[in-house]
């Protein structure tokens, strides 16, 4: 007992005791039985695309299910160069990389002066601005499609970043807030004791420490932005303009009938997304819940 | 701190720009679309105020009650189904046997999938010549129900709500799964000292505990299958015979391909109502205090 209430003291964590929790050791094997079936439910649909994008397309005819019998790597080099996937990988990475940087520009100031200033409208402000949370990007498209119009902004990928970023700007701001907030005030007390201008102390304190925010909107945004498909597609008509998702859709009526090499442009398309999630696994984790959270 | 007359310049400059970008880009249209949904447009150039003509032409159409109709069975479905799966997985992540990790990334990988290669993957599995459906039920011995879901107005829908529970089904894990580890250790260790455990532990302990969560998920998912759109525009177009046309399609079509765009923001602007109304009732409706 004694050894435990040490344990309890330096984990922070809550570490279930997944036996005393089970009951029987029989429910073990079930409780894997059930996550292996589910991973596989996950995971076959997938592995389904990587062996139709490597077999030729007799193989995928007779051989639905099983690997490719031979390893087709041409469907690879076709896909890539019959279709301008690397194009609209550029255009979205610009697009993203663009809404991140104005995403963040616009809203850590903002969400420095919600968190640590006192005036007479600041609640009604908060309130404004994550009020945006609940505005479904659908029911503002119409407008924004004619605006987009009026200002002769179509195929313009900075314009459809701006759009993006606007539509971020609420819950970053949630999140950003509640970071800044966290942050002691004897830091500033300090800065403005030595005489220090409110630009320097959020340029050079608040801003660093509220790095791990800045990061965490940041991957939301990318997981926003990567895949949008309905604004881009409304705003986007040139072909050189298109992005990812949209220029996968095209790519799918265009090769309709060649299965192969339509799995593999999908592989090849997938593959950012994925190495994405790998390096920023726990950083998307703690954005999802920390987006979530709705006071 | 207090604004001072020497800080206020820097106030202001640092919030004009996301102010001016938010109010420019989501509530100036948002406003619009309200405005927007009395007047109809004759040409795409002109356009004359009709009051709520819109409105009810949108509420007698009976193509809107079918997908208002869509919407909410599809809205159910996926909560249901998500949260039961999400909550379910949650758990047993949770529980932090061996290998959980691995299985915390690979539930998740199907959520950073973009749309197109979701809805492209689905639409192949159901399809009858390249398909794992029909493949699979002749296995089963079932090759005589085979139909193609996606072609059937009544199991395309259904299909389409298999497809987007995989997609997202992921994300509902993490979900609770951090929802989970976010109990009171001291008071789950007292319960399994007390001889809690299996599923006496799941109904008395870890849902009371967790309701706060259950309750965020609910409403996230809800909210989320309100604006379905890209499965539904990648898989089906909103077909067979406007079975699997969600609000956001409606209003796609009404809009974009039929040009109504007085009709398509009456769409819009019941979308953004009912967004509101779920967020709002479900928080009076699950208000319970957590056991805290």
């Amino acid at each position: 007992m004694l050894d435990r209430k040490k344990d309890r003291d330096t984990t922070p964590e809550a570490e279930p005791n997944a036996q005393l929790m089970i009951g029987k050791r029989s429910t073990k094997t079930w409780i894997y039985i059930s996550l292996i079936l589910f991973a596989l439910l996950v995971f076959l649909p997938l592995l389904w695309l990587l062996f139709s994008s490597l077999k030729s397309q007799a193989d995928l005819t007779m051989n639905t299910w099983g690997p490719p019998k031979v390893w087709v790597w041409s469907n690879y080099i076709k896909a890539w160069k019959g279709s301008k996937i690397d194009r609209y990988m550029l255009n979205s990475i610009y697009v993203t990389a663009l809404t991140i940087i104005i995403t963040i520009v616009t809203c850590t100031p903002f969400s420095f002066v919600l968190a640590r200033f006192q005036f007479r409208f600041k609640r009604l402000l908060y309130f404004v601005a994550i009020a945006g949370m609940m505005i479904p990007i659908h029911s503002a498209v119409i407008p924004l499609y004619m605006m987009v119009g009026n200002l002769g902004q179509y195929n313009n990928l900075s314009m459809l970043a701006l759009i993006y970023a606007a539509f971020r700007i609420p819950v970053s701001i949630f999140i950003l807030e509640g970071f800044m907030s966290g942050i002691p005030r004897e830091l500033e007390e300090c800065a403005f004791i030595d005489g220090c201008s409110t630009r320097k102390l959020f340029m050079k304190i608040i801003v660093p420490l509220s790095r791990d925010g800045i990061v965490t909107i940041s991957v939301l945004a990318v997981l926003a932005c990567w895949n949008e498909l309905l604004v881009a597609m409304l705003i986007l008509s040139k072909p050189e303009c298109k992005t990812l998702p949209i220029g996968l859709m095209g790519f799918i009526t265009e090769y309709n009938s060649e299965y192969t090499q339509l799995a593999a442009g999908i592989m090849i398309a997938i593959i950012p997304s994925i190495l994405f999630y790998i390096f920023a696994q726990e950083k998307i984790e703690k954005g999802m819940i920390a987006g979530s959270l709705k006071g | 701190m207090r604004i001072t007359k020497n800080n206020r310049g820097t106030v202001i400059l640092f919030i004009l720009p996301g102010l001016l970008l938010y109010a420019y880009l989501v509530l100036y249209p948002i406003a619009q679309s309200a405005v927007l949904s009395l007047f109809k447009w004759d040409t795409l150039a002109s356009k004359r105020f009709v009051g709520f003509d819109n409105y009810v032409s949108v509420f007698s159409s009976s193509l809107f009650w079918k997908s208002l109709n869509n919407s909410l069975v599809f809205m159910v479905a996926t909560t249901v189904l998500q949260v039961i799966i999400g909550f379910f997985l949650g758990y047993l992540v949770y529980l932090q046997l061996k290998g959980f990790r691995l299985f915390k990334t690979m539930f998740f990988i199907p959520a950073v999938l973009p749309s197109v290669a979701v809805g492209f993957i689905w639409s192949y599995i159901y399809s009858p010549s390249m398909g794992l459906l029909k493949p699979l039920m002749t296995a089963l011995g079932l090759k005589a129900y085979y139909i193609p879901p996606l072609s059937d107005p009544t199991l395309a829908l259904l299909a389409i709500i298999i497809a987007q529970t995989w997609n997202s089904c992921g994300i509902q894990v993490i979900l609770f799964n951090s929802g989970f580890m976010n109990m009171p250790a001291e008071v789950i260790e007292s319960a399994t000292l007390d001889g809690a455990s299996g599923l006496k532990m799941i109904w008395h302990m870890i849902i009371p505990l967790s309701w706060d969560i259950i309750k965020m998920v609910i409403i996230l998912q809800l909210i989320g299958a309100l604006r379905a759109f890209d499965l539904v525009y990648v898989m089906t177009g909103g077909g067979p015979n406007h079975a699997t046309e969600l609000l956001p399609m409606h209003l796609f079509v009404n809009a974009f391909q039929n040009f109504n765009l007085g009709y398509g923001n009456v769409i819009a602007m019941v979308i953004f109502i009912m967004a509101l109304l779920i967020t709002i009732t479900m928080r009076k409706l699950m208000e319970r205090d957590s056991l805290y």
